[in-house]
């Protein structure tokens, strides 16, 4: 109820009245607000006021800009936000491979809202992660770009009673193409191969990895959720060397997210790195870049851990083919489940 | 920071160069200073009249038999091998022949005069920038240089005759040092001239760890390994590595990024004008990883930096920005 309504209804009444009526009210809501809070303007810890900060703040620099137009800041703002490829403010030290705590806890807006909104992602058998030790999950690749890495490391955060995130390794194209590069360090990528992955370990960082490498990344859409070669079983024998465990993870719904209808081998030849053809891309030019919202399952599988006898054979290089067989069953199994359960790629 | 004594009789070559020059002036100042003999083309006017110096051109063809003879009547036990090019230089055949050749000269003499020990100064960047360098590159990781930088390639190849030299000579002491793109208020290189410019040239999409060492633990490394007996290679850089766009950004300058096809191809035409390097050669060190894991030298030399990256990069920050009002 406003308080011009209130004393429009008492026009009998003196004006010294009217104002002291007036005080009485505002001191009542006063109270009333600093007692009850404002009705829709701290709702969801403060968001909608963040939000309408944020966007008198972006009115105003526009406003400013507007008022003292000049081609030079424009320019100057540009290059800026070019140079910087727009993830200001990063941190002024990263960790040894590469991880910007800053940009990571900026892209966690655009994380959350994959994993919560866009994908939808359901996790199964979080529970069954181990709380401390060397780990190497193993996952199936799939989506041309690595978002699976992202989500898988995120899921794990989530789940993890510890909160650890793991570090994802990408593969050779990805891990250096420029812009992926950058980006992808910051977010804690980091290029697959022996030594990064050992070292990693050993500096008590989760990894996950992809065995397939790009092989399962640029498959053609008909044969998804069909594993690939699995490496050569580099994994299993750092695995056993270091003595971590495996954790076997699939995840279903990537493929879905950037169907590869064809892999042209011209434009590979001559960009030198892949460039498959998708419904949207290059169609649709950059919004073909956006990824498909599909529905997601994660699933964690049972902890593969080693035994003196095994370790031992660290060097057996049919066990070690053997094992990694039989993990690669693991996930197929996993992913064959799973695409049977659910019943539509985009509905939950 | 070195624990034990300088060895008694030390000879440099390459005197005039910022590590002989500047070893030499720090054994001259040891409490308990060696005899150190100079070999160059010159003596640097700071040193003259302080050691003794002998003119050895090292892309002579008799500088082998000069220059152990110089080592052997001055009883050397310890020979540092400086006399590599800080500056590229066009006449990529006058550099073979003195960074390859005049290696191999000091190599045979110090043989031949029974040198114990052989310090000889190479460069991180013998690793060369490929995109799928680990994260850390170790001493045993192979040196594949860069396809266009002839000052590299030469330096792979005088690393390749020390190998089989070492391998011929095991009673003498061979150490090689690679330290990465050293930075300080007396570096003068290309590489410092590329950062001192206010826009810094970068390749567009393109963020590299970067891992630098400061010059006085490039010194102090020096004479821990003419002090300590440690064979082989060793890494040297400072601690941490940050990405080249923090780094300039620290430096209070702008990068000026530019798509590598088009820098390269606009690159092509002034590197033919000056018959230098193509500009991978360079930019590519600024686009791939090669950030080093100097446990070896921590552990085995007993090297212990004390700049860290970021702390080299701003010593050298500093020293442009006062130079401006010099």
């Amino acid at each position: 109820m406003s308080q011009s309504a209130q004393s429009s209804a008492n026009e009998g009444l003196k004006t010294e009245q009217v104002t002291e009526l007036r005080e009485a009210l505002a001191e009542l809501r006063g109270e009333i607000e600093a007692r009850f809070g404002v009705p829709g303007k701290e709702r969801a810890d403060g968001t909608l006021e963040r939000g309408r900060a944020l966007l008198e703040d972006v009115g105003r620099g526009v406003q400013a800009q507007l008022e003292r137009f000049n081609l030079k800041g424009l320019y100057t703002g540009l290059r800026r936000a070019v140079s910087t490829y727009g993830m200001q403010p990063r941190s002024l030290d990263v960790d040894p491979f590469g991880l910007d705590p800053a940009s990571l806890g900026r892209a966690r807006l655009l994380l959350d809202f994959l994993y919560d909104r866009w994908w939808r992602v359901q996790v199964t058998g979080a529970e069954k992660l181990p709380a401390e030790g060397r780990v190497i999950l193993v996952a199936n690749r799939s989506g041309v770009l690595p978002y699976d890495g992202v989500m898988v490391a995120h899921a794990v955060e989530r789940e993890h009673p510890k909160g650890l995130r793991p570090r994802f390794l990408m593969s050779d194209w990805v891990a250096t193409s420029p812009f992926s590069q950058p980006l992808l360090t910051r977010l804690g990528g980091v290029r697959a191969c022996p030594e990064n992955a050992e070292r990693l370990l050993e500096a008590g960082e989760w990894i996950v990895n992809f065995p397939e490498g790009p092989k399962g990344a640029l498959k053609p859409f008909r044969e998804r959720y069909q594993l690939q070669r699995f490496g050569r079983g580099g994994f299993v024998s750092l695995a056993l060397r270091l003595n971590a465990t495996l954790i076997p993870v699939a995840v279903v719904g990537a493929e879905e997210v950037h169907p590869v209808l064809f892999h042209p081998n011209l434009p590979r030849r001559l960009l030198g790195i892949p460039l498959p053809v998708t419904p949207t891309f290059p169609l649709a030019g950059p919004l073909g870049l956006i990824p498909l919202p599909s529905q997601w399952f994660i699933r964690f599988g049972d902890p593969i851990r080693w035994d003196a006898a095994d370790r031992e054979r660290a060097e057996d290089a049919l066990f070690i083919n053997r094992t990694r067989d039989e993990i690669r069953n693991i996930i197929q199994g996993f992913l064959e489940e799973e695409v049977h359960r659910r019943s539509s790629v985009f509905r939950a | 920071m070195s624990t034990g004594r300088l060895p008694r009789s030390l000879a440099i070559t390459g005197l005039g160069t910022f590590v002989g020059g500047r070893v030499a002036e720090r054994a001259l100042d040891a409490p308990v200073p060696p005899r150190v003999v100079g070999l160059d083309l010159e003596i640097p006017r700071s040193l003259e009249g302080r050691l003794p110096f002998h003119r050895v051109d090292l892309t002579a063809p008799t500088a082998d038999s000069q220059i152990a003879e110089v080592l052997g009547k001055k009883r050397c036990d310890v020979v540092l091998h400086a006399a590599f090019l800080t500056n590229p230089q066009p006449d990529c055949e006058y550099a073979h022949e003195l960074e390859v050749i005049g290696s191999l000269h000091v190599m045979n003499a110090a043989a031949a005069a029974g040198v114990r020990k052989l310090v000889v100064m190479s460069s991180a960047e013998v690793y060369g920038p490929h995109p799928d360098n680990p994260n850390f590159l170790s001493e045993e990781h192979p040196l594949r240089s860069h396809p266009h930088a002839h000052a590299v390639q030469d330096r792979v190849e005088m690393e390749g005759l020390l190998r089989v030299f070492a391998q011929r000579h095991p009673e003498m002491v061979v150490t090689v040092l690679r330290p990465c793109w050293v930075m300080g208020p007396s570096q003068f290189s290309p590489v410092t001239r590329h950062f001192e410019s206010k826009r810094v040239t970068t390749l567009m999409g393109f963020d590299p760890l970067m891992q630098f060492l400061h010059e006085e633990d490039l010194l102090g490394a020096i004479e821990l390994a003419l002090t300590r007996d440690a064979p082989g290679p060793f890494n040297l850089a400072g601690a941490g590595a940050l990405p080249l766009s923090t780094l300039i950004r620290l430096a209070g300058k702008r990068t000026l990024p530019i798509p590598h096809p088009l820098l390269f191809r606009l690159g092509y035409l002034e590197s033919m004008r000056r018959a230098g390097d193509s500009p991978e050669a360079f930019y590519d060190y600024l686009r791939y990883l090669w950030v080093l894991d100097t446990a070896r030298a921590g552990s085995e030399l007993g090297f212990q930096p004390e700049y860290t990256t970021k702390e080299a990069w701003m010593s050298l920050v500093v020293s442009h920005r006062l130079r401006r009002y010099r």
